[in-house]
């Protein structure tokens, strides 16, 4: 008994050492999983982290929950990509300091034999439209994300609404969606870094729609109102977004690039 | 001359079936009783409240001239005056050191007084130097020689013993016998389930026996 | 390359450069599995001895209780931790969401039923001389008990290595209330869950083998402390 005594005192005595970490400020952000699983914020990061001696703490989820965990104020800054939910978050006045970061585009990606003859429509809303008169499997996010709502966007655009067995609401990021579609051998609408990552050992569909003003992915970073969260870490977070949208952020943006192509688009000043 | 234990109106049943029913039972102390009856006569249930262990469903119990309260704050020191030896005892995991000095340990007495007194009592069992063997591996005869010590190390005022040479070899009843007949000498009562016929007779104490639940026969003599 | 074949060569790989974020998850992960085991220890040990040994009308429901919280999704737990420990919620202000210390919470209410459980199944299945055995020795009621715990602890280690295992594998928690940030609050699990829905199936899976070989070696340390 005294031996096992003193081994779990020495547990706990070496679990309170590994739990006293630098006290170095924390800021937290909510973001949408493509910034994440994109590999950008692994480079965007740390240059702003050593100048700050701060974490950027990321909680990649999709950009319905990114905005609700912002409004119940348990981060400090939201970087997202659905520019109607942003602007009524600041409406709502949950933010405030919504600004332009970055941009890439939706695609619409689907089997190469292309079953529903996507190919030739013209536009975005056109190649819905084709893929629910075939009732060509279609797996849809289904979770709220930005690439939900612009998916909504897109039907109702096409005025159809879709049912049937062919729609397939998966509740689930973008990574597993596209993993299902190629399973499946469906299509669905996919931002083009996440499908970049994808493309060729991890999936076998290809883009069939592109290129449409309507597909256009643009990303804001909004800080969570200090007015309605008086803890938010304001001042860091302006300090984030400043770096963000700056020169040294927006060119690491601009320079990144996966499988040799870039990811991120940023706005010409 | 004074009383040890008195019983008086003492009931116990299990569900609709009584199991135990003392009018009137007066025991002294510095005696050997021995308790005889059948198999289900009310011996065990009889010891275990003897022992405190387990209250009376009615009935009025004294112990020492007062009446015995059976809540924990009043039972505690009436069962460090008191000691009951299961037929098939209990030995903690551990060293048999660290079995015949519990009892002590809770007592607070002291390191040295420990060991003199654990020593003292296996050698009284015929088990001198055993004190490190581990419990768990001591033969039947031994672990029940390692329990009787473990009660006589607390130099108890009242020993309840339940049939203690049933589960053991001839050599070790004979021993146990010797040591027990030699205890009221010593100021210790000894109250002794048993049913060999001889027992009685043989150990020469007073006997109690109970058929049904309830006394039968000559009693004790009350005072 | 065979899928198996790919994850345990990447696994290996992944141990022998000593990967940083495969070391920091594997530290969080033990880190916070271990503080959660210790607190449910505390509170669900007891609180399963204090069950089998008393006997109180309504026990029988209070057993029923604890079984179905046994049952409970992790996602269920963590939802509600959530609501507690968000900035809406009565523990707001502490800002723990995100945290370590709130996969702790988490964890830990997810492991003390398994842990009462366990030792409520050890104590109805314990020898029914001990409490006896050390009353009429002279121990008061606390004593006895304690007596009884210590003969006990093989059953009670068990129900320790049980609570252990159940959250050093979930994710359910450590995702909701940790929220995966990358050496901070991600741990194997939600790092094998991140992966996966990246795609990147083989880096899951060697994660989990890792993560088995973490579970195996605490566990060996665990049995260890069981036989003394």
């Amino acid at each position: 008994m005294k031996l096992m005594n003193r081994l779990l005192l020495s547990i706990t005595a070496l679990l309170v050492l590994c739990t006293a970490v630098s006290a170095e400020e924390r800021l937290k952000m909510s973001t949408t999983t493509s910034t994440q699983d994109s590999g950008l914020l692994k480079v965007l990061l740390p240059p702003f982290e050593q100048k700050n001696n701060c974490k950027v703490d990321v909680i990649a989820v999709g950009t319905g929950q990114s905005l609700k965990i912002g409004e119940a104020g348990d981060v400090d800054v939201v970087f997202v990509h659905a520019r109607k939910l942003e602007d009524k978050f600041v409406a709502d006045g949950f933010g405030v300091n919504r600004k332009d970061v970055m941009y890439n585009d939706f695609v619409v990606i689907g089997p190469k034999n292309d079953p529903a003859g996507i190919a030739k429509a013209k536009t975005a809303a056109e190649a819905l439209k084709m893929i629910a008169a075939k009732a060509s499997t279609f797996i849809s996010r289904g979770d709220k994300s930005g690439t939900h709502i612009k998916e909504k966007e897109l039907w109702q655009a096409a005025g159809v609404e879709p049912k049937g067995a062919w729609y397939v609401e998966a509740g689930q990021g973008m990574g597993p969606v596209i993993t299902m579609a190629t399973e499946r051998q469906g299509y669905t609408l996919a931002d083009r870094g996440t499908y970049n990552a994808f493309k060729g050992a991890k999936t076998d569909l290809a883009i069939l729609f592109q290129g449409e003003k309507g597909l256009f992915n643009p990303y804001g970073i909004i800080a969570v109102n200090p007015k309605k969260h008086a803890h938010v870490k304001y001042d860091l977070a302006m300090k984030f977004i400043d770096y963000v949208t700056g020169p040294e952020g927006q060119k690491i943006i601009a320079e990144y690039k996966q499988h040799g192509e870039p990811v991120f688009f940023i706005y010409k000043k | 001359m004074e009383t040890l234990y008195r019983l008086s109106n003492i009931r116990k049943s299990y569900g609709q079936r009584t199991v135990l029913a003392i009018n009137e039972l007066v025991l002294r102390p510095g005696t050997l009783y021995t308790l005889t009856g059948a198999n289900g006569s009310g011996k065990s249930t009889l010891l275990s409240i003897l022992a405190f262990l387990s209250p009376p469903a009615s009935g009025e119990l004294f112990f020492g001239g007062a009446p015995v309260r059976w809540n924990n704050a009043a039972l505690l020191p009436l069962r460090r005056a008191v000691t009951l030896l299961h037929q098939s005892p209990y030995l903690f995991n551990g060293s048999v050191f660290s079995n015949v000095a519990y009892g002590l340990k809770l007592r607070a007495i002291r390191g040295d007084e420990q060991h003199r007194r654990v020593e003292e009592a296996l050698m009284m069992v015929g088990l001198a130097g055993f004190e490190h063997r581990r419990a768990r591996e001591l033969s039947g005869g031994e672990a029940q020689r390692v329990a009787m010590a473990r009660a006589l190390a607390l130099g108890p005022r009242v020993l309840l013993l339940d049939e203690p040479f049933a589960n053991v070899d001839r050599d070790t009843s004979a021993l146990l016998e010797e040591l027990v007949v030699s205890l009221p000498g010593r100021g210790t009562t000894v109250i002794m389930t048993t049913h060999d016929p001889e027992h009685p007779d043989r150990l020469g104490g007073e006997l109690i026996h109970l058929v049904a639940g309830e006394l039968a026969g000559p009693l004790p003599a009350a005072a | 390359m065979d899928f198996f074949t790919e994850s345990f060569h990447t696994a290996l790989d992944l141990i022998a450069a000593r990967d940083p974020d495969v070391v920091s998850a594997v530290t969080v992960s033990i880190v916070v599995s271990l503080w959660s085991t210790l607190f449910a220890a505390l509170a669900g040990i007891p609180a399963g001895v204090a069950l089998g040994v008393s006997e109180f009308p309504g026990k029988r429901w209070a057993v029923t209780l604890l079984n179905t919280l046994m049952a409970l999704p992790t996602v269920v737990v963590g939802l509600f931790v959530y609501s507690i420990i968000s900035r809406q919620g009565p523990l707001g202000g502490m800002g723990l969401l995100f945290t370590p210390s709130a996969m702790v919470i988490g964890q830990t209410v997810l492991a003390v039923p398994i842990m009462a459980n366990f030792t409520l199944s050890a104590i109805k299945g314990a020898d029914p001389r001990i409490i006896p055995t050390a009353l009429t020795l002279g121990a008061g009621p606390f004593a006895s008990v304690r007596r009884l715990v210590i003969e006990l602890r093989f059953g009670i280690m068990a129900a320790v290595i049980a609570g252990f295992g159940r959250v050093i594998a979930e994710v359910g928690v450590a995702m909701m209330l940790g929220g995966n940030i990358r050496g901070y609050t991600r741990t194997m699990t939600t790092a094998i869950a991140m992966e996966t829905g990246k795609g990147e199936f083989a880096l899951g899976l060697a994660l989990g083998l890792i993560l088995m070989t973490v579970a195996l070696i605490v566990n060996l340390f665990l049995n260890f402390l069981q036989q003394r």
